[in-house]
């Protein structure tokens, strides 16, 4: 009995495998080049954006909140980054934990908001996500700075055939897996979530919780914005925009309940690589990107109705 | 050096080509140009036939860039024989998409990529490593930072029309009055080199007051709710010229005045090309008007370029593509000259979203075009 229950596997974990076993069969069915090293070591290097911002957002769904300012620390990251190397080039090392340092610090302001005002997290951050959009589109309103050649690397660079980004992705989907699997205070997270209120009850500061959420999340959107400026050399005002959104898709399709207190982070991260090889596979068919929104739109809406608590919607 | 100046002006002629009606001269660009034009030996490029092509286009998010495309397309058919593959994709706005999109396309064994880049920096990286990787780059009306990140970038002049519609509106009002700009998406580079080149023209003049300036992403209603904005701001009677970059927002402009009551001959003098329904407008109301065409058959040249390049032939860094000036009936300035006067251009037969100078016919519509490309 219990050996049973220590194999017993996460449903939400199957479907998205299932529907990723799909899609890889799909893709190397229809185009001989889908599936090459060559290819699939793409998409890991093009997931890693969509990765680092949903693992940010799962952590805060996971605790029953959910932050729509992630497109807006994105694109802050990228610009503040950019902006500042170019003006001094020796800032460019100081910049990576400096512009890390910058995301978390939004994020713990998210959750102090959310908890000192207690309106609804979707409130909150959709106001601190405007407050950044109209600072940096005050400052620029086209794509500024500049970083110097060889942090294109941390985008485009390889050990071996694997990209550095898409590796940094999984190590950090993996440590925060083992966090929250392994530590009380990972466990918490769930507690939380579960029910804010039961938690404080039996003993956790849930405001922490939520606070190390939130800053966590920054933390980690603003990786992602570190890896546009690597890829692109420059501060976009309007690269975070489609983030906002694309951030919860894997979140759902991962099976983290929106709402919180239930769902495992590798669900997300299956959830990315869906997403991201759904998109490679239909630029390899040459469809449109219409078609590829109208896809987009069905897997959520799809996962939405399989996954809801329809007793804790949000 | 004779040969590569004649291989250009061949060049030249053939992009003027689809898009003109009356001047069939070579690009005033190239014959302005105080530079000489740098020609790119492609010999390290050239290639056995069939070729594969990747097309990285950066969206169709409005009626120019979907005739552009269309252009590309229709380029591509028709030099199908010389072709084994054309396969397309569409970043729809989005940078960082569109390296994701061009590192599949590489992925493919492109022989060569086509490239519309969404913004002129981002994908500066990315396309200076195609170029190391061996593949070379064309990039079409946008050009990106570097110029080791492309072999050639096939473009219509947005200096020279910013400049030629800038000056036709201060020398329409005397050197005086105050003048609205309205230039098209923010950070598109021709957006940016268009407003920077006018207000380099208006400077000038220092009777010319700029009232405002507002971007609107080329759209017709953005352009008509940003003037209704600004005339309940300042007053229909007080706005002497709008320079809009394209008549997509132009015309919006337009209508923001006949919204507002003004008669057709208070209308003020208006500048933008390229939609149909600004030509139209211009010759229903009367008010002054100059068009400049930024002409989508930009795309048609640029297949044909990239086809030179696979082929080893000399091309030229920079290729405009011709454009013509089209003014209004008695409008003409000291500096500017019609090449061909309004009511003869404006094509009153076609639809009202029709984008001038596509080259390809007088048979194309948008609405129903369709080719079957190999890929």
């Amino acid at each position: 009995m219990a050996a049973g229950r220590r194999f017993r596997v996460d449903p939400s974990l199957v479907i998205v495998t299932v529907l990723l076993v799909a899609v890889l069969i799909a893709g190397f069915t229809l185009s001989e080049r889908f599936g090459t090293l060559r290819n699939l070591m793409n998409v890991l290097e093009q997931a890693a954006a969509l990765g680092f911002v949903s693992l940010g957002q799962s952590l805060v769904v996971l605790v029953g909140g959910i932050d729509l300012s992630v497109g807006a620390v994105v694109t802050a990251s990228t610009v503040l980054m950019a902006a500042v190397v170019e003006m001094n080039p020796a800032w460019m090392v100081p910049m990576i934990p400096g512009v890390l340092a910058f995301g978390a610090f939004i994020g713990f302001i998210n959750g102090f908001l959310v908890l000192r005002t207690g309106v609804h997290p979707l409130i909150v951050t959709l106001g601190t996500g405007s407050v950044l959009n109209g600072l940096v589109l005050l400052y620029t309103l086209q794509p500024t700075g500049g970083v110097p050649y060889w942090f294109e690397e941390f985008a485009y660079g390889r050990i071996g055939p694997v990209p550095v980004a898409g590796l940094v992705m999984l190590v950090c989907f993996g440590f925060v897996w083992f966090f929250l699997k392994y530590t009380a205070m990972g466990r918490s997270f769930y507690a939380v979530g579960g029910g804010e209120e039961s938690a404080r009850l039996s003993g956790i500061d849930s405001n922490r919780v939520i606070l190390i959420a939130y800053t966590a999340c920054g933390f980690f959107v603003a990786l992602a914005g570190a890896y546009f400026v690597s890829r692109t050399g420059v501060g976009d005002p309007r690269v975070g925009e489609p983030f906002t959104l694309a951030s919860i898709t894997p979140v759902i399709v991962g099976g983290i309940l929106l709402g919180g207190g239930k769902g495992n982070v590798l669900g997300a991260l299956l959830g990315v690589f869906l997403i991201s090889l759904i998109n490679n596979l239909l630029n390899y068919m040459d469809v449109s990107t219409f078609i590829q929104w109208i896809v987009q739109g069905l897997i959520i809406l799809v996962a939405v109705s399989v996954y809801v608590n329809r007793e804790r919607k949000l | 050096m004779k040969s590569k100046l004649l291989s250009f002006v061949a060049l030249a002629g053939l992009a003027a080509g689809p898009a003109m009606a009356d001047y069939s001269g070579l690009p005033r660009t190239f014959l302005w140009n105080p530079d000489y034009n740098q020609m790119i030996d492609t010999s390290q490029f050239a290639k056995e036939g069939p070729y594969t092509i990747g097309f990285s286009n950066a969206s169709q998010a409005d009626l120019w860039l979907v005739t552009f495309f269309h252009g590309v397309q229709w380029a591509a058919d028709r030099n199908r024989d010389k072709l084994a593959r054309f396969i397309v994709t569409d970043a729809n706005s989005d940078p960082t998409k569109q390296v994701s999109d061009i590192q599949d396309l590489l992925n493919q064994d492109i022989d060569l990529l086509l490239v519309n880049p969404a913004t002129a920096d981002a994908l500066d990286p990315i396309l200076r490593r195609t170029m190391r990787s061996g593949v070379p780059v064309v990039t079409a009306a946008r050009r990106v930072e570097s110029d080791d990140s492309f072999v050639s970038f096939v473009t219509a002049s947005d200096t020279a029309l910013a400049r030629m519609s800038a000056t036709w509106m201060a020398e329409t009002l005397g050197g005086e009055g105050r003048v609205v700009l309205l230039p098209g998406l923010a950070g598109a580079s021709p957006a940016e080199m268009r407003l920077n080149a006018a207000r380099e023209v208006f400077a000038q003049f220092p009777g010319i007051e700029i009232v405002d300036t507002q971007y609107t992403s080329w759209s017709p209603a953005n352009g008509k709710q940003i003037m209704s904005a600004i005339i309940q701001r300042e007053g229909a009677d007080t706005i002497d010229g709008v320079w809009a970059d394209s008549g997509l927002q132009g015309s919006g402009s337009v209508e923001a005045f006949l919204n507002a009551g003004v008669a057709s001959s208070d209308i003020p003098p208006h500048t933008g090309g390229d939609l149909n329904r600004m030509y139209k407008l211009a010759l229903e109301h009367g008010f002054p008007f100059a068009g400049i065409d930024y002409t989508p058959s930009i795309g048609i040249s640029a297949v044909g370029l990239a086809l030179d390049v696979l082929e080893g032939a000399s091309v030229p860094k920079r290729l405009d593509v011709n454009f013509q000036v089209v003014i209004s009936e008695g409008d003409e300035t000291e500096s500017i000259k019609a090449d061909v006067m309004l009511a003869d251009y404006v094509a009153v037969d076609r639809p009202d979203d029709f984008i001038m100078g596509h080259g390809m016919g007088p048979d194309y519509d948008p609405k129903t075009f369709s080719v079957d490309l190999p890929n």
